[in-house]
């Protein structure tokens, strides 16, 4: 649970949720707004995404995620003919543990019984039971070429604020390389090769590392509110862990980077190649050891980013910002706007 | 020592033709390949082929015009693969034959050439250059054509989406030059292939190139990207491209 030191944020203005990638607005994606917190001055600072370089020099090293998202929405048709979306939250060789919902708004979700077998196009995929620590999540025998499956069965996951739906292409990022992520890992959306090519001529270096995200809900306030923890798969190369030993300031492009760095972290501080599952939780009872700084997108306080983030900025400082974004009408979620923590 | 030893190749259009004797050769030289074609039979056949040298082969059936079979296929490569080194965008297509005039020429076949010979190629490119940035080494070629630079009758649309072809590879290597990624176009000439037979029937296959000769010069441009620069700097050629006579001699 999330305990805030202060009285609780006001809700969102919903005209603040982006119903749609920048491009439907008439922007590039590197084109969104940028709040700038700076701690040391104490100060909120609200800027284009496109002066990031202003704020990043010579020493710094950006770190990416270059997981490329998957159509996660995976339509499936149960025994009794009835269709469903399946979610997959964890995908392991054989194994999803995967959220069952309807097919269409509002995608609440369904009950499966253990034993029934689904059906997505001439793939099957086999009900074991629930997820014993995490009940909403169900544990499917799939076949090692659910890959494909998803690919061919599967749309973006798409939440209540997004409308229309969206291209898959609108959701990756500019590098995106290895797939594995059920959501778009949307901290690295608005980074264009044009601005990564001038901050790289600025003297900025960039390494990179994948980290699959799961899902951001399971559909279920109640539930989503008791923030369980589920684990994910990050890989973190030799290349990127010297380049980490070596950068004066790290700056990670996102919290998905923020868990994967910190997960790759010894009790020394130092940054090891290292893949694997992770569930840790960065906020501030285990504050980040090898991250520097900060890009990340705007969410909702409510969620556990907001703790991630609490682990950077010094709360009032954090309220500011948020009170800020909000007065200035900037877009939250991952077609909105992004902010700068240095 | 094999020249290909540890690079990965994507190629297009790998069923058949020039794209299959390219998937062949990069096979025997030790390159790891993920293949694609509509037809998912001869698409396998070649597969098996690639993999009794010992290649590692994923073969992936989809139609390079299709959006969504494009993410497939990129996805599922980079799945297996984690990275593309060499991209061989050679899936192409005539458009309708016998080869009809410009003026007797639906437009939808015109677009539909241009989808398959112009768009997915620049797609595909765009899809995996990202990763090929980020590692600092790459190349893209991109089979070019005779008509891309003549115009011969009949040939309109096909013409048409080559000369675009060469025009993106030229774009492409002036954003990539000193990244350490390449971009080149190679017109292989003409050769003894379905394609040509099909759009010049009563050609004597003798008179032809061998797409396996052919596949050799593409051996050698994936070997040393940087060669294939030097190259097509040097002969005065149209920037970023190499014709046949200078894919051989890259090749030798």
């Amino acid at each position: 649970m999330i305990a805030l030191t202060g009285p609780a944020l006001p809700p969102l203005p919903p005209a603040l949720r982006a119903a749609g990638p920048p491009e439907r607005r008439g922007l590039r994606r590197d084109e969104v707004r940028l709040l700038v917190v700076d701690r040391g001055a104490a100060e909120v600072r609200h800027t284009r995404f496109r002066r990031l370089g202003d704020f990043l020099g010579s020493g710094d090293l950006l770190v990416v995620n270059t997981s490329r998202v998957l159509p996660a929405g995976v339509h499936a048709v149960r025994e009794s003919g009835e269709a469903l979306q399946l979610r997959p939250c964890i995908r392991r060789r054989g194994r999803w543990d995967a959220l069952a919902v309807q097919a269409g708004p509002p995608f609440a979700n369904v009950a499966l019984t253990p034993g029934e077998v689904l059906r997505a196009g001439e793939h099957e995929l086999t009900v074991l039971g629930r997820r014993p620590d995490i009940p909403l999540l169900w544990q499917l025998r799939v076949s090692p070429a659910d890959l494909d499956l998803v690919l061919r069965h599967g749309e973006p996951i798409r939440y209540s604020y997004v409308p229309e739906p969206v291209a898959l292409d609108r959701y990756q990022t500019v590098y995106a390389s290895r797939p594995g992520s059920a959501e778009a890992p949307s901290a690295g959306r608005p980074l264009s090769w044009a601005m990564l090519r001038e901050l790289r001529a600025g003297g900025v270096a960039l390494a990179d590392l994948v980290l699959h995200t799961g899902l951001s809900s399971f559909q279920d306030d109640d539930f989503d509110a008791e923030h369980h923890l589920f684990e994910e798969w990050f890989e973190v190369g030799p290349r990127t862990a010297r380049a980490v030993a070596a950068a004066r300031r790290v700056v990670a492009v996102g919290t998905t980077v923020v868990r994967a760095l910190e997960s790759s972290a010894g009790a020394d501080g130092r940054v090891r190649a290292t893949t694997g599952w992770t569930s840790l939780a960065i906020g501030p009872a285990r504050p980040p050891c090898v991250v520097d700084a900060l890009l990340t997108g705007l969410h909702e306080p409510q969620a556990s980013h907001f703790d991630l983030l609490r682990a950077f900025v010094p709360e009032p400082l954090l309220r500011r910002a948020y009170a800020e974004a909000v007065e200035h009408g900037y877009l939250w979620h991952e077609f909105g706007d992004s902010m700068l923590i240095v | 020592m094999k020249q290909l030893e540890g690079r990965v190749a994507l190629v297009t259009g790998a069923s058949r033709g020039l794209g299959c004797a390219i998937a062949l050769a990069f096979a025997r030289e030790g390159a790891a390949l993920s293949l694609c074609a509509r037809a998912a039979g001869p698409l396998e056949a070649v597969a098996a082929e690639c993999r009794s040298p010992g290649a590692e082969v994923l073969a992936v059936a989809a139609d390079v015009a299709l959006a969504a079979d494009r993410e497939r296929l990129v996805s599922l490569t980079l799945d297996r693969f984690g990275r593309v080194d060499v991209l061989v965008n050679n899936a192409s297509t005539l458009g309708p034959t016998p080869l009809p005039l410009l003026a007797d020429l639906d437009p939808g076949a015109f677009e539909e050439v241009v989808r398959v010979n112009l768009v997915a190629p620049f797609a595909l490119t765009r899809a995996l250059v990202g990763g090929m940035l980020l590692r600092g080494t790459g190349l893209v070629v991109n089979v070019s054509s005779d008509a891309a630079v003549n115009g011969y009758a009949g040939w309109g649309a096909y013409s048409a989406a080559k000369a675009g072809l060469d025009g993106l590879t030229r774009v492409w290597a002036a954003e990539l030059a000193g990244t350490g990624v390449t971009a080149v176009s190679a017109d292989p000439g003409d050769m003894d292939t379905e394609m040509h037979r099909a759009a010049l029937p009563d050609d004597d296959p003798l008179g032809l190139a061998r797409p396996e000769d052919v596949a050799e010069s593409f051996v050698r441009l994936a070997a040393a990207p940087s060669l294939a620069a030097e190259a097509a700097l040097a002969l005065d050629a149209p920037a970023a491209r190499l014709e046949a006579a200078s894919l051989r001699k890259v090749a030798s």
